[in-house]
Parts: structure tokens; C-alpha cells; sequence
């Protein structure tokens, strides 16, 4: 899209699976994701896999950080590592982080819903990326309807704003402004911590949503993203009425300058 | 050519809505290169009397009838809806109607709204239902309004053998009767595009390929919704240029009569 700076799908993921399982179905859709990003003109992946089985125990972290690895060696240099850790278990989350840091291409922690990022659980964690200078990506959603998914409803922007207020130091990304809930609510609580920024994914593409961002966040402070949401993310960042140089900031300048790269 | 069957102008009672007047949506609609939308009140999704949004949109058409195509929003619970239909298609010049059954607090299967489709059938006016209004995750806290099941609308649509449908911002069709039973149903449903991604789980490649081309119509959302997106979809379906644009333009036209 940009001769100068990368393309950079800040959220994607690769499916999770059982050690002993058939996992032919879930390689299928690794490879169908990367096969769209092919389409789509994006550059770099970076994937992380939360979505396993809950209460997520040691074993189970470590094994879908194994599977993102598998894939950094299937497609060398087209995919960057978020590692994902259930805080509940300090100190094999920490060791865990500490393992996959000494990968090059390892850029990021992932808080997923586990516990709430702003519950003090998280801040070993969270301290321990400050210390290794890596990106925090924490999911997020101000979902309005509690019976859609009360997990999902546990974290909002308020919570990564409570994170960034207490570790001003810390480079946080907050999760996905289309991926459900009332994303005018998120976008005007995020905007009050200035060291938080929002990437763009999610199937919701509602009119205004990515302009309001702009708006309120500017361009510094958002990222590309897709989260599986393809064509939808892509298409909203499209959309976005902003000039060439805010485009590029987005699409992959302020990733990079997050993980020390531009 | 591009026509755009699922558009709306108007206030949105939850959200503000921008390019929703009869000149903002030509923007929107210049902006993505759309030629035609079909287009609704959103106003009258909320409004008690779902009439005074039609009475709305015909203001705001009335100076843009060569782009803008009307369709009615009408419920079939609401006093004197067999006079208003009447009137959306005398006056206003409706092409169809939007049903919002779980904003107007009927079931498909209910009767009234078999007379309702039954009515509008006979003045030659087809029925588009939308899905859902907006995103459930979002709702405003006084709504509790879910999205209206596709198997409900399989359902209705196989009662209705003399009636034409589009199904509007639907997603989930892999397990649907809609897809699942399409041989048993009667031929006469459309499916706008707007959420399914042919990309990653490809759910609009595989619509696309299990009812044919000639099923599939253009539709944005705007501007409830960005255009893009539905653009870009049709970008990368892998479908022939015929077919493009059949599902573009040609599958709706003929649904238009023109």
C-alpha cells in the first residue's frame, strides 16, 4: 500500500489446538488468514492465540505460543509474535514471557480476559513488559447488551485507561474499536490516556467510527488492525478521511516506532 | 453501474448518523461510486408511527428520484398500515417494504404480517428485512431488540412462494435453512452482501457459490455503515465479471422491474 512503510495487521491470530488433536482444520484457516492478508497488501502478521480453552493453565499458554512460533517458521519474517500468558500464574507467565522474548520477532504481551487488566494480578506481568521495552495489547469492548457475552463484557477501555494511569510508562494498545460494544464510549474514555492507542479491527464498520477515532485519538495514537475481520478492517481503514501521511502513521509508522523498529 | 439496495436516511434515534439527508447520501454515494441506493427512514424504525418516516423520505427523495429509490418502512401491528401501504406506493412511489419485526414487537410467523406481505405482493412491491438495525453488542440500554434468526425468514419466505424477499445485513448463512435448504425453498430471496467477508472464512465465497451469482445483490448499509467495505468485498469475491456485475447492478434491476 505504502513503498515506505509496512502494512501491518497489529491483531491476527493463528487458531488453537490441542497437542494430540487434528488440527488440519485449524492450519487450513492459519493459511486462509495469511492468504487474505496476501490479497489485502498486508506486509507483517502479528499474531497472537488466546482463544483456548478457559481457566488457561501454563501448559496451554505455552503450547499456542509454540503454535505462533510454528507459524513465524512456516512464514519467516512475515510474522511477529504477541505472546499470550494467563496472568493468574505468575511466575510461569513471566518465565513464559521471558522464553519467548528472546525471539527477535517477538514485539508484545497479550491481556486477554483472564483476569481484569486492571486487577493487581496483571501487574507482575505488565511490569515485566515495561521491563523488556514490549508492546501491551490488552482486549477491550464496552459491550451495552450483558447478554451477548459477559466475558467479553468484563474489560473496557476504563480498565486499560486505570493500566495506563498507574504505568504512564507502559506502551499500550487497547483492542479492536469495531469489535462490538459502544465504540463512541471507548474511543472518549481512551482519549484522556495519552500513552494508550487503539487499533482499528473488528466486523463492526459503522459510519464515523475510525473518523471519531481520528478525531479523538489522532493519528499518533491508532493502528491497523483486522483481528480476522478482513475485508471489514480494511475496507473502514479505507474509509478513513485521512491524508497520507496519517495513513502511513496508522498502517504501520506508530507500530513500529512502539516495538523500536522505525 | 452500481445500485445500492440497502441505504438509509434519516435520524437514527441511538446514534447520529451523518450523510443522512437526501443530498449527504449522494455524497456518500459519489464518494464509494454508487449510482442507485434503495433507501428507508431510519427514523422510522423507532417512531411509533413508522408512516411519518416514509412522510420524511419522500421530502427528502422527492428532488433525487433518477438515484434514489424509495422503499417503505411499515408495521404491520400499527393502525391503518393497510391505508398507509397505499399510500407508500401511490405517493411515495415504494418499490418495497423494510420489516423490523423485533423493533415493532411481532414475530414473522405472525399473521398480521402475513397480510402485510400478502398486500404489498399485490402492488408488486418486494420485502427487504433487515437483519438487525445495528450491532446488538451496541444497543442503546432501553432496546432489547435481537436479530431476526434467518431460519425465521426461510421459513417465511417458503409461505410466500408469490412474494420476493432480500435478506439485509445478514451473516451466519453456512447454517441457515436459507442456504442449507435452498433447494427446498422457493427461489425467490435475495441475499445482500455487506457482512460476510469472502476473505479468511471466505462465508460470502461460499453464499456466493452455493445459490449462484443471481441470488447475491449489492448492498452498503450506509449510512448507518462505511461503503468501503462492502466494495472491497466485491473486489476480492472470486466471481466472473458477469456475474460481478449481475450482483452489482443486473440482479437488482430486474428485481426493480427495470
Amino acid at each position: 500500500m505504502f513503498e515506505d512503510v509496512p502494512l501491518i495487521d497489529t491483531h491476527a491470530h493463528v487458531m488453537y489446538s490441542d497437542p494430540d488433536a487434528d488440527d488440519s482444520r485449524q492450519r487450513g484457516l492459519d493459511a486462509a488468514y495469511v492468504e487474505a492478508a496476501d490479497v489485502l497488501g498486508i506486509d507483517i502478521l502479528v499474531v497472537s492465540c488466546p482463544m483456548v480453552r478457559k481457566p488457561t493453565t501454563p501448559e496451554i499458554f505455552r503450547h499456542a505460543n509454540s503454535l505462533v512460533i510454528d507459524a513465524m517458521q512456516k512464514w519467516p519474517g512475515r510474522i511477529w509474535l504477541t505472546t499470550y500468558i494467563n496472568p493468574g500464574w505468575t511466575r510461569e507467565a513471566i518465565a513464559e514471557i521471558q522464553r519467548t522474548a528472546e525471539l527477535e520477532d517477538m514485539v508484545a504481551i497479550k491481556l486477554l480476559w483472564d483476569y481484569n487488566c486492571s486487577d493487581p494480578v496483571c501487574f507482575p506481568v505488565i511490569e515485566k513488559a515495561i521491563e523488556l521495552d514490549k508492546i501491551i495489547i490488552i482486549h477491550q469492548a464496552h459491550h451495552t447488551n450483558m447478554l451477548f457475552n459477559r466475558r467479553h463484557f468484563d474489560v473496557d477501555a476504563a480498565d486499560v485507561v486505570a493500566v495506563a494511569n498507574r504505568y504512564p510508562e507502559a506502551k499500550i494498545i487497547a483492542d479492536h474499536i469495531g469489535g462490538g460494544g459502544d465504540w463512541e464510549w471507548t474511543i472518549k474514555t481512551l482519549a484522556e490516556a495519552p500513552n494508550v492507542l487503539q487499533e482499528i479491527s473488528g466486523s463492526n464498520f459503522d459510519e464515523n467510527i475510525v473518523d471519531m477515532q481520528l478525531q479523538y485519538l489522532g493519528a499518533d495514537r491508532m493502528v491497523f488492525a483486522c483481528d480476522c475481520s478482513m475485508s471489514s478492517s480494511m475496507g473502514k481503514f479505507r474509509a478513513l478521511q485521512a491524508g497520507t501521511e496519517d495513513k502511513k502513521k496508522i498502517a504501520g509508522g506508530n507500530f513500529l516506532r512502539l516495538c523500536g523498529r522505525l | 453501474m452500481i445500485v445500492d439496495c440497502n441505504a438509509y436516511i434519516g435520524h437514527y434515534a441511538f446514534r447520529r448518523l451523518h450523510y443522512n439527508t437526501g443530498d449527504g447520501i449522494l455524497q456518500l454515494m459519489d464518494r464509494a461510486g454508487i449510482d442507485r441506493a434503495c433507501v428507508s427512514s431510519a427514523g422510522a424504525i423507532m417512531y411509533r408511527n413508522s408512516q411519518a418516516g416514509n412522510e420524511e423520505l419522500l421530502e427528502e427523495i422527492e428532488p433525487h428520484r433518477d438515484r434514489l429509490i424509495p422503499f417503505a418502512v411499515l408495521n404491520p401491528t400499527y393502525a391503518a398500515w393497510e391505508r398507509d401501504i397505499t399510500w407508500c406506493k401511490s405517493v411515495l412511489g415504494a418499490k418495497g417494504l423494510r420489516l423490523y419485526p423485533s423493533y415493532h414487537m411481532y414475530k414473522l410467523s405472525d399473521f398480521c404480517c402475513s397480510e402485510m406481505i400478502e398486500a404489498a405482493t399485490e402492488l408488486g412491491m418486494m420485502i427487504s428485512i433487515p437483519v438487525r438495525a445495528e450491532d446488538s453488542r451496541q444497543r442503546h440500554w432501553l432496546v432489547q431488540a435481537p436479530d431476526v434468526p434467518l431460519n425465521d425468514i426461510a421459513a417465511l419466505v417458503a409461505g410466500h412462494p408469490n412474494a420476493r424477499f432480500i435478506v439485509l445485513e445478514g451473516l451466519g448463512f453456512r447454517g441457515s435453512d436459507l442456504v442449507r435448504k435452498a433447494d427446498e425453498l422457493p427461489h425467490n430471496y435475495w441475499i445482500e452482501m455487506s457482512r460476510p467477508d469472502p476473505l479468511f472464512d471466505k462465508e460470502l465465497q461460499f453464499v456466493k457459490d452455493a445459490l449462484g451469482a443471481e441470488r447475491l445483490v449489492f448492498g452498503t448499509g450506509i449510512c448507518f455503515k462505511y461503503p468501503e467495505p462492502a466494495l472491497l468485498r466485491m473486489k476480492v469475491l472470486q466471481a466472473t465479471e458477469d456475474e460481478k456485475a449481475d450482483i452489482y447492478a443486473g440482479n437488482m434491476l430486474r428485481l426493480l422491474g427495470e
